[in-house]
């Protein structure tokens, strides 16, 4: 009995036996039928299910023989791993969209079993070995997708139903007469037996069956252009059907594909190509589509020819080990995350992208929503991005750069409109947009689940100890179950998970990771304390908080390039969401998600190059890349400089900088540009040093940090804003890192180790203050405030330790950061860059001086009479920040001894510590003293000032009080002293900082959507005309193969 | 003068028809001519493949007094194509039969069976 049950043939059987029964059975009992109906669903996903636990158990793979004969005299069907895996995917696909559907099929048995029908049509192309057979499984499964596709009775969607007939028929056509030239020449149809008979298969006639087979096959999968058709269909039929076609009916095609590839070994490149093309058309053209459902024909034909190409160039490399993980990633990945997408699309009426504006009142569907994203993406934990990554690798060892090349790309570019879509949903709308169902919600909700569970497991099946990785995820997820919880009680709770774990885990770590420890997790902990200044419920804030923490527990705990990665994209992740929180920061956002992926896939290509010269991912072998060094290192600084926001690079970073809530603002300057910094100092102490190709690329990073430095200060002088200021300002201190870094040399990274606390000192306390400020004033214009040092006399203090530890003037700890890089830079023999270097960080002191004095001192305007001292929860943060400022200022040998010692470890050590002298190679520092004779000046000139200022005589005078008689200012504030406060410089300067890097980024971006719409062309919308382009396929095939056979 | 053998003749004439199928699919506005163009492939298709297994001067694949083991590959004609083409048949009866089922749903909506109209959607 179990056994009769268990017969994989039965999805054959049964299927087409209930199928055949509905329509009878309808007729006295519409409510019996669909119960069978839904029985057999169950049945045909539970079946391949039970079968992967079963073969994953020791079964043997089921050949399954039909009419008694053995093959190749019959046709016999093969269900081992590979087939159950993906006959139990489309399955539970159908099952999930059999009850999508259900309003759509109620009272018409027909389209239930047609529905039936479809499904078995794709578990047969999967099963059978006959390649006659696959084509009368190819029709069944056409034929049944042209009946669902008639379920919309309107204009649009039968003329898009009927190009699809035309198409695929065609496609059909020159398949079955492929497949009888194959026969022909072999005398069998069985694919095994066929291709044991390969020698047969030559000549002209050969390469004719070839090409037939290989076209029919080819246009199943839609490559560009001649896939007008298809995307007609995605954008018209019922989303369900949709679904369906772009899941299941790619997924047969796509299997059916890989049984046939043995046959067709001449043609592996051009398929290669093909759909290499087709993946990067589609993604471009994306770009210009508004309408959902399109949009999601183009990232389905996408995603399937990525799969395609990463099945071809793995059988090419000789990589088939690969394959399961990769494709079958892939194809899942895309099963739950497309046809949630469409499903999703369903619920919701609006078919325009933008009128998705409003979801945000959803919180749960705009989760659901960005989870599917996030996994088309290829984002982690979803199974997309192991294989994604594992695609990567395998590629980038067997040499095909270019292939990785492409595949980022594309991906790249669905992320944009993906995530354009995304920022869509995020903005606020009176009108929600309107929802259908709950039916239509809970199978979203189980692909979502699906897709998590996927996830794991592919994690695990990497060798990776998945909860350990991907705990910050889950953790956070946790934490979002307390989103009705008072949100300092969530704070308190974050603080404690984050807390407890940092105690774990810091003082396991050594070296580098100990350092920039200690800022990532310590910082964080404190702006995390200094997020509990405000009460409000801000709902997700304190789980991506705590995400983002413990991913930088990752990064420090990552053995692996791939659990390095994972943190990292955890980080993106985590900070986009954050980011998408701030009241006006949605115009930011997308850019800054899109160059945060673009830093992680420049890392990614790194990494690969890395591992195809190791075989190795664990991040210790970086060191032992060689012949590649200069290219990683490259692709590897190149990836964290987008990250730092180098010159040119820069442009996402003062938006969300400035316009994310303040307190994570703070976090995002201060903490979270460390993690970059991180990495530069992972991927430079491995490979920059090696000599040869590295110089270079490690003279022209020194480069690239002076003009971030000086670029960034520059910008920063002409900013109004007050958290722009030091957005730019944070830009232009990390490019001192990175030339210290640059160096290769011991006191360079002693420098760049000692840069980066005091950064994260001074920045963190900045915008610590700044938080403060735009609190109780509600604005972030400097102009607008002034005087607050009576309202606000803490923050006064905090903001001028700040700007004096930024400035690097003696006595706090500037003044070492800028000893060290400049006594690094003239050892090294960069002398014009120790020049510049010097010139730039004077830059610093005009928007220093000009925040200071604007913001508190001047007269206060009339209605700040009455403010208050910022919050406690951020002044107490702000105190431990001026404490250690004060404590590093007195005592820098607190802090340089252990930076010059974890540095020794890589390099000699340069310098010498006696007492509280430093001394290197050109000279010697005594911070003590200093803040000693420093203090003792301080005091004598203010003593000096306080005693003059009882004699003279103030003349106070008002600040609007500088136009003169008859003149109309255009603006208010242009007649403000303190606007355009260095209009002057800007006169002499102001060339220098046009945004010549936005317009160029704007130029990229105008461009690719234009490449994009040039590539729509193709798409007229006349079936002849896509009809046309299926024959032209088939002769381009045949004559680019023929001459290469 | 040799007779042209009969596999040869159903060989071209299938060829035949199926060019005249695409030219009418690719060419011919109306939707009907164009599923009438679709026919014509799918019966050359159908002839090319009974021709394939056609062999001159053969007989009926039934292994009986005339025919014996051990030359039967050599003189009788091959089954195979000519079971699956049955089922050809079948298949393409019924994509033509879709095919026009939507011709006419869509003349019901759109009043028209010229496919230039039919571009509903594009890009």
């Amino acid at each position: 009995m179990v056994e009769a049950l268990s017969n994989p043939l039965n999805l054959v059987v049964v299927a087409l036996g209930v199928g055949f029964l509905l329509p009878l059975i309808d007729r006295s009992s519409p409510a019996l039928a669909r119960s069978l109906f839904n029985l057999a669903l169950v049945y045909q996903a539970a079946l391949p299910i039970l079968w992967l636990f079963w073969l994953a158990n020791g079964a043997p793979t089921q050949e399954i023989q039909t009419a008694g004969i053995s093959p190749p005299f019959s046709i016999n069907l093969r269900f081992g791993m590979e087939e159950a895996f993906f006959v139990a995917g489309v399955n539970l696909a159908a099952l999930l969209g059999g009850w999508y559907l259900t309003d759509l099929l109620r009272g018409r048995a027909a389209a239930m079993s047609v529905f039936l029908i479809l499904t078995m049509g794709v578990d047969g192309m999967i099963m059978t070995r006959d390649l006659f057979n696959l084509f009368i499984f190819i029709e069944i499964t056409a034929i049944a997708t042209f009946g669902l596709l008639s379920l919309e009775r309107n204009a649009a969607a039968l003329t898009a139903g009927f190009k699809y007939i035309i198409a695929t028929s065609l496609a059909s056509s020159f398949l079955l007469l492929g497949v009888m030239l194959l026969y022909y020449l072999t005398g069998t149809l069985n694919i095994d037996d066929m291709q044991a008979q390969l020698v047969l298969v030559h000549g002209p006639l050969g390469l004719v069956a070839m090409t037939l087979l290989v076209a029919g096959m080819i246009v199943e999968l839609k490559p560009y252009p001649a896939n007008g058709w298809g995307l007609d269909v995605y954008e018209n039929a019922p989303p369900g059907v949709a679904a369906m076609v772009s899941v299941g009916v790619s997924a047969g095609a796509l299997f059916a594909l890989y049984k046939i590839l043995p046959l067709v070994l001449p043609f592996l490149s051009a398929l290669a190509a093909v759909a290499g093309v087709t993946f990067l058309a589609s993604n471009f053209i994306g770009l210009k589509q508004k309408k959902v459902r399109r949009l999601l024909g183009y990232s389905s034909i996408g995603q399937m020819s990525l799969a395609a190409a990463a099945l071809v160039l793995l059988t090419q490399l000789d990589r088939g080990a690969a394959i399961p993980l990769v494709v079958g990633g892939l194809f899942l990945n895309h099963l739950f995350a497309k046809a949630g997408l469409f499903w999703l699309a369903g619920a919701l009426k609006q078919s325009d992208t933008q009128d998705w504006r409003g979801l945000r009142a959803n919180p749960r569907l705009l989760a659901l929503f960005g989870v599917l994203l996030a996994a088309l993406v290829g984002l982690p934990p979803f199974p997309g991005f192991w294989a994604k990554w594992e695609l990567v690798m395998q590629l980038s060892a067997g040499g095909l750069n270019l292939w990785v090349a492409v595949i980022l790309l594309g991906s790249l570019l669905e992320a944009v409109y993906l995530f354009r879509w995304f920022g869509q949903a995020m903005q606020a709308s009176k009108h929600e947009p309107t929802l259908s169902g709950r039916a239509h919600q809970l199978p979203v909700m189980v692909a979502v689940l699906g897709l998590f569970a996927a996830g794991h497991f592919a994690a695990a099946s990497f060798g990776v100890d998945a909860l350990r990785v991907l705990a910050p995820l889950y953790i956070g997820i946790a934490l979002m179950l307390l989103h009705s919880v008072p949100a300092r009680v969530q704070g308190l709770v974050s603080l404690v998970i984050v807390g407890t774990y940092s105690y774990q885990v810091l003082p396991a770590q050594d070296g580098i990771n100990a350092l920039f420890g200690a800022m990532l997790l310590g910082g964080g902990l404190l702006m995390l304390v200094a997020g509990l200044y405000r009460g409000d419920q801000r709902l997700g804030h304190y789980p991506l908080m705590t995400m983002l923490l413990l991913s930088f527990g990752g990064l420090l705990q990552a053995g692996t390039s791939l659990e390095f990665f994972v943190a990292w994209e955890f980080l993106t992740i985590s900070s986009y969401l954050l980011l998408c929180r701030g009241r006006d920061a949605a115009p930011h956002t997308l850019s800054y998600l899109i160059f945060s992926l673009a830093s992680a896939f420049l890392v990614l290509a790194g990494f690969g190059l890395a591992y195809a010269e190791t075989g190795s991912i664990a991040l210790a072998a970086l060191e032992r890349v060689e012949g590649n060094a200069a290219l990683v290192l490259s692709l590897l600084g190149l990836g964290f400089l987008v990250k730092a926001g180098a010159f040119g690079l820069h442009v996402w970073l003062p938006g969300a900088y400035a316009e994310a809530d303040d307190d994570f603002s703070a976090m995002l300057a201060a903490v979270f540009g460390k993690a970059a910094v991180f990495g530069l100092f992972i991927a430079i102490m491995s490979l920059g040093v090696k000599g040869g190709g590295t110089d270079i690329v490690m003279y022209v990073l020194g480069w690239i940090g002076l003009l971030t430095a000086f670029f960034g200060a520059l910008m920063a002088v002409f900013q109004e804003d007050l958290k722009k200021t030091l957005a730019y300002s944070s830009m232009g201190q990390v490019g001192y890192m990175v030339t210290a870094l640059a160096t290769g040399t011991h006191l360079g990274w002693v420098a760049a180790g000692y840069l980066s606390v005091n950064h994260l000192l001074f920045k963190g306390l900045l915008f610590l203050v700044a938080a403060g400020i735009v609190l109780r004033v509600g604005q972030r214009e400097m102009y607008r405030m002034g005087g607050l040092i009576s309202n606000m006399p803490v923050s006064f203090f905090g903001m001028m330790i700040g700007i004096i530890a930024l400035s690097g003037v003696p006595p706090l700890t500037g003044f070492g950061g800028k000893w060290l890089m400049l006594n690094a830079l003239l050892e090294k023999g960069w002398y014009w860059q120790a020049g510049f270097a010097f010139f730039a960080s004077a830059l610093a002191f005009l928007y220093l001086f000009r925040m200071i004095h604007t913001v508190f001192l001047g007269q206060r305007k009339l209605a700040h009479k009455d403010l208050r001292e910022a919050p406690l929860a951020l002044i107490v943060p702000q105190l431990v920040l001026v404490a250690v400022i004060l404590a590093f200022s007195v005592q820098p040998t607190w802090l340089v001894n252990p930076v010059a010692a974890i540095m020794a470890d890589y390099l000699p050590q340069t310098l010498e510590v006696h007492g509280s002298l430093i001394k290197s190679g050109l000279g010697y520092w005594d911070g003590f003293m200093v803040i000693n004779v420093v203090g003792a000046v301080f005091m004598v000139s203010l003593l000096i000032l306080l005693l003059l200022s009882r004699f003279m005589r103030v003349q106070r005078v008002k600040q609007f009080n500088i136009v003169f008689a008859a003149e109309r200012p255009e603006r208010p504030e242009t007649t403000h002293y303190a606007y355009d406060f260095y209009s002057f410089y800007e006169r002499a300067l102001g060339f220098l900082v046009l945004p010549r890097a936005t317009a160029f980024w704007n130029g990229v971006s105008e461009w690719s959507h234009s490449l994009g719409s040039g590539l729509r062309v193709f798409y007229t919308g006349n079936g002849q005309t896509y009809a046309l382009y299926i024959l032209l396929y088939v002769a381009l095939l045949y004559f680019a193969v023929g001459d290469s056979v | 003068m040799t007779e042209l053998p009969l596999s040869t003749i159903t060989l071209s004439t299938g060829f035949g028809l199926m060019l005249i199928g695409m030219w009418g699919m690719l060419v011919r506005k109306n939707i009907i001519r164009m599923i009438v163009g679709f026919s014509l492939i799918d019966t050359g298709i159908h002839m090319i493949m009974v021709s394939l297994g056609y062999i001159r001067g053969g007989t009926a694949p039934i292994i009986d007094g005339s025919v014996d083991r051990a030359t039967a590959l050599t003189r009788v004609v091959d089954p195979i194509p000519s079971a699956l083409v049955l089922t050809a048949i079948v298949i393409g009866l019924g994509i033509t039969a879709v095919m026009l089922a939507y011709a006419v749903q869509i003349h019901t909506h759109k009043e028209t069976l010229s496919i230039e109209d039919c571009s509903d959607s594009k890009w």
